[in-house]
């Protein structure tokens, strides 16, 4: 049970999407990258939006688009949904109305909540009967995703369906993705461009940068290649580190900043952090303007923090030695 | 009300009018949407031919196209002798006819409202639509057309309101006869080519004036609420 492109070449005006790659259809798989990366444009092509100008698409066996053969199986015939960023909920039908659009056409044979159970479920039982010009941005995004979820897709595909929330909101909807796509037993592939997310919700990742996939695989592998840390804004680097590992850790994984990280040359005692990590340090590198970046080996797996030279100098650390990573529950 | 303001002979031309131009719109209106959707849509080989041919009304003189209805439905026209053959429908002279040559005038104003219509509609909802399984004809009829409705109803409003008036196609190809074809526009035609009948002609061009701005309020009204009801 897979998605596959091959050699998948898609231009649209002067953006050139090229995809090569191979993902699980199981559990949730995030498109991560910088904005401009062409993540909902791949979307687009895997649910069958646009037509491949070469390459070919495979999906759990059966190939629904090829090229070189002319193949091509329509949006409507791929079993593959897709949440817009914008919602796109349809204007002359009401919340009801919507859902109901997708449970009418879903395949008899395929087994998905009913109307008010999904509507019972994302908390919008009250909308229903509400036409959607009214509804605020977060109760759009959860009526586009109660009708995707409500048409039983094989796989769900999601672009930044949360980009209308903030804050508080915004993870609550991420932890219910992550519920959904469980209960419903539902593999989705999630865009986004907060590597927090990722930490959080993947299990495998593709990376993308300028309308190429420069990376795939499982998120605690992909994560930790230095071709994903170039993807990072300076500020975003760090570590992706299992959930269970963490103290106060949530989903799947948990990416600690190495600006939130202190590092110490003895062991702490008698300090109010619930994540302490002993660990060698396996690299120190300069960054251009003076700080310093040094990469622990923990058995948690690779925690990077940034440090001033002054505090590299003061701790006396070298590769090889062995310190002290300690992040407050809170940084997480 | 009516009666009392109105003659007989006022009633059975409003009558005929209103007869004429409904048919017209209902003949054409199907024809209309499929060329309205076809030119709405990204390009394909041949779409001047249909634009041409749906444009093609608006540039011709109204006899030329009454002309031309009548060399092809003619009695001993191709098309008008096999219609009368196979089925005993004739066209020409009849008030169908008359209907028919409504019809082709009023053509192009229906393309361009519905088809102004199709091409305001959102396709990131087509693609919505086209994700939660719904195929190209589904999509069709659930979405492109639910979605332009206020433009298919003013085009028909207005080719209707329009269809009232239509004279010289209708003149050429279904004759002017009373009670069949005479038509509003043939009535004050007839009318002012007999001694006093000025004031038939001027009682007659009030019944056409009230018809044709009511149409137009109607096709405004109807517009703005179907508008209000697809606001997003």
């Amino acid at each position: 049970m897979s998605l596959k492109l091959r050699e998948a070449v898609v231009r649209r005006g002067a953006f050139r999407l090229a995809a090569d790659f191979e993902t699980p259809t199981t559990g949730v798989t995030v498109v991560f990258g910088p904005s401009g990366a062409g993540k909902s444009m791949l979307l687009s092509t895997i649910a069958g939006l646009h037509r491949l100008e070469t390459g070919r698409v495979e999906f759990n066996g059966a190939v629904m688009e090829d090229a070189g053969t002319k193949t091509r199986v329509g949006p409507h015939a791929r079993g593959i949904g897709l949440v817009f960023q914008d919602a796109r909920l349809f204007p002359h039908r009401t919340v009801r109305g919507n859902i109901a659009y997708a449970e009418r056409r879903r395949p008899a044979a395929r087994n998905a909540p009913i109307v008010v159970e999904i509507a019972r479920r994302l908390e919008i039982e009250e909308l229903l009967d509400r036409p959607v010009r009214n509804l605020s941005g977060g109760e759009r995004s959860r009526v586009a995703l109660a009708r995707a979820i409500v048409s039983a897709p094989e796989l769900l595909l999601l672009d930044e369906p949360f980009a209308a929330l903030d804050g508080r909101r915004r993870r609550a909807f991420l932890a219910l993705l992550r519920d959904l796509s469980r209960e419903q037993s539902l593999p989705m592939m999630i865009v986004t461009h907060q590597v927090e997310e990722v930490a959080e919700l993947a299990d495998h990742v593709v990376a993308m940068r300028a309308g190429r996939v420069v990376g795939f695989g499982t998120a605690a592998d992909v994560m930790q290649r230095p071709d994903f840390a170039a993807l990072l804004d300076r500020r975003d680097l760090g570590a992706r580190v299992d959930a269970a590992a963490v103290a106060g850790g949530q989903g799947g994984g948990v990416w600690i900043r190495a600006d939130s990280v202190l590092l110490a040359a003895e062991e702490p005692r008698g300090i109010s952090a619930r994540n302490v990590w002993r660990g060698k340090v396996a690299s120190i590198v300069r960054e251009p303007d003076g700080a310093v970046l040094v990469s622990l080996g923990t058995d948690a797996g690779y925690i990077s923090s940034r440090i001033t030279p002054e505090a590299l100098a003061d701790l006396q650390l070298e590769e090889g030695a062995t310190a002290w990573a300690v992040v407050k529950s809170h940084a997480l | 009300m009516v009666r009392a303001m109105l003659t007989a002979e006022e009633i059975q031309i409003l009558a005929t009018s209103l007869g004429v131009a409904g048919r017209a719109v209902l003949f054409s209106l199907p024809i209309a949407i499929a060329f309205a959707w076809a030119l709405s849509r990204p390009k394909f080989p041949g779409k001047w031919v249909v634009d041409a041919v749906a444009h093609l009304p608006l540039v011709l003189p109204p006899v030329l196209v009454g002309y031309f209805l009548l060399l092809l439905f003619g009695v001993r026209g191709p098309l008008g002798s096999w219609l009368r053959d196979a089925f005993g429908i004739q066209l020409a002279f009849t008030a169908e006819g008359a209907a028919l040559a409504t019809a082709v005038m009023a053509f192009p104003l229906m393309v361009r409202a519905i088809r102004l219509s199709f091409e305001a509609t959102d396709r990131g909802l087509f693609e919505a639509a086209a994700v939660l399984r719904a195929g190209p004809w589904d999509r069709f009829w659930s979405m492109a057309l639910p979605l332009a409705w206020p433009g298919v109803l003013a085009g028909a409003v207005t080719a209707f309101a329009a269809g009232l008036g239509e004279f010289g196609a209708v003149i050429t190809f279904a004759s002017n006869v009373e009670g069949q074809t005479q038509t509003l526009p043939l009535a004050i035609y007839s009318a002012l080519q007999i001694p006093n009948g000025e004031e038939t002609a001027l009682r007659l061009a009030a019944i056409s004036m009230t018809a044709a701005v009511t149409g137009l309020v109607l096709a405004e009204l109807l517009q703005h609420w179907a508008r209000r009801r697809l606001e997003a």
